[in-house]
């Protein structure tokens, strides 16, 4: 009851800031169909940290690949995609594929601190893993395009990356006799568009999956499988650490946008968004399966290795108005980083070949 | 300036209404709304708790409906009324798979 008396003056205040910013600008301001009221504490009780056990019931690989319903798997539609995927026709210069970048010996990267494209130019950002990208709920760096399809036909048109215009390729493909009735075979009707070029980039995209780690054995109940060093780096990374409140679940991220306080001018997410401070500098949260053989590491590949990764974390980087309220000094010590790099070497799976398919003539 | 007191008048009617009215109140733990479409009637308000363990960003780019709560941190509650009808998107800046619809009806 008496709560009610001190809020009704605050509000009061609210509302003569509210006339006063009349003065100098309502149509911006004030006369938008929302209002936002003043925001107070509250009380959320104290909640007892999770157990290991509870942890670990957080990581349990899905047991199916989610394929969209407008682009369902088919294994016709797979192959094809892989043929696309691996040939070096689909960009103008006819010397670069999707995996020229994305390639399944540097676990789908390219190993280098950030991409090369057309004319060997170097690009702004580092290129991302395709690895599990059919769990993906946005894509690129900066979230710019909202599906696995439309993520295909990105690379292919820019002008800096395969600089090929979807017209000429398309023309292209189809002076290519072979091509046609994979098409006709993964896409009966349909045949050859850029619309089903992207479906099938995008289904053969879906099947690049993290195979088995030995920390999916120890997920499941085989302690011998992984390290003390690494369990206790697994402690860490959900306790201390705060990693997994951005990488979390069997594929280590939410998709979500972070300023981590890197120096870089680049202001990724901020360009979508440039009224919410928060984007400023956000990149969107990688995940960490195979993340051993994915270095250099971040969105720009300043960072050589993970122990510098985790060195950075634990400093918590440029203090800005953008940057993460995640992000601040931590306090590891050098057993705590040290096994928190060990467990992160427990997500390096026994990934088999991949064999580069024999291209349509 | 009487024109000022007057509208000054209605934004205090109006917010009084709201807080005084007990409000759906929004969740956000474990990074998803509490509910992924709500109903409320124009001139009535949501209250966005954050009773997640790590900061939220609720905003919408609705045109005509913008608003950005900013970086809400775990323990804070924030109170948005909605003053026109129409459908309003909500989402978390932050993060992409929080998404709800604000049906805002006469
Ligand atoms: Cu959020």
């Amino acid at each position: 009851m008496s709560g009610f008396f001190p809020r009704r003056s605050t509000l009061l205040a609210t509302a003569i800031v509210a006339a006063g910013l009349g003065a100098i600008g309502f149509a911006s301001i004030s006369l938008g169909a929302v209002i936002v009221g003043e925001t107070r504490r509250i009380d959320l009780g104290q909640k007892a940290a999770p157990g290991m056990d509870a942890m670990k019931t957080q990581y349990k690989r899905p047991a199916t690949i989610p394929f969209p319903k407008e682009n369902p798997y088919t294994p016709e539609k797979a192959a094809l995609g892989k043929q696309l995927y691996f040939d070096t026709r689909l960009s103008v210069s006819m010397a670069q594929s999707c995996a020229s970048c994305h390639s399944p010996g540097f676990g789908w990267g390219d190993g280098l601190a950030v991409g090369v494209g057309h004319g060997m130019a170097k690009l702004g950002r580092h290129s991302p893993t395709i690895v599990n990208a059919a769990w993906g709920e946005i894509f690129m760096w900066d979230g710019r395009l909202a599906t696995l399809e439309e993520q295909a036909l990105g690379p292919i048109q820019a002008p800096g990356e395969m600089n090929m215009p979807l017209e000429q390729l398309m023309s292209r493909l189809t002076s290519i006799a072979e091509y046609k009735p994979l098409f006709a075979a993964a896409f009966p009707g349909e045949g050859m568009s850029a619309k089903t070029l992207a479906k099938a980039i995008a289904t053969y995209e879906r099947t690049v999956v993290s195979e088995r780690a030995p920390f999916d054995a120890w997920i499941e109940g085989n302690e011998k499988a992984i390290s003390e060093e690494a369990k206790r780096g697994f402690a860490v990374f959900n306790g201390k650490g705060l990693c997994s409140a951005c990488h979390e679940g069997w594929n280590f991220t939410n998709d979500g946008f972070q300023d981590i306080g890197l120096p870089s001018k680049d202001i990724g997410r901020g360009e979508f968004v440039p009224g919410v401070i928060k984007m400023q500098h956000a990149f969107k949260t990688p995940g960490l399966r195979e993340i051993e053989r994915r270095s250099p590491y971040m969105h720009d590949g300043s960072l050589a290795t993970l122990e510098a990764v985790v060195e950075h974390y634990d400093h918590g980087g440029v203090d800005r108005p953008s940057r993460s309220d995640l992000m601040k000094p931590l306090g590891l010590t050098a057993q705590e980083k040290s096994d928190l790099v060990t467990f992160m070497k427990t997500l390096t799976s026994n990934l088999s070949p991949t064999a580069v398919p024999v291209l349509p003539r | 300036m009487h024109k000022t007191i007057l509208f000054a008048l209605v934004i205090l009617s109006g917010l009084s209404a709201g807080a005084l009215a007990a409000n759906q109140v929004i969740h956000q733990q474990g990074r998803v709304f509490s509910s992924e479409s709500v109903t409320i009637k124009k001139g009535g308000a949501l209250t966005f708790v954050n009773d997640d363990s790590i900061p939220h960003n609720v905003m919408s780019a609705t045109k005509g409906s913008e608003f950005n709560l900013g970086s809400q941190a775990p323990g804070m509650s924030t109170d948005v009324t909605f003053k026109e009808t129409g459908d309003v998107q909500v989402i978390c800046a932050i993060h992409p798979r929080m998404k709800m619809m604000v049906k805002v009806t006469d």
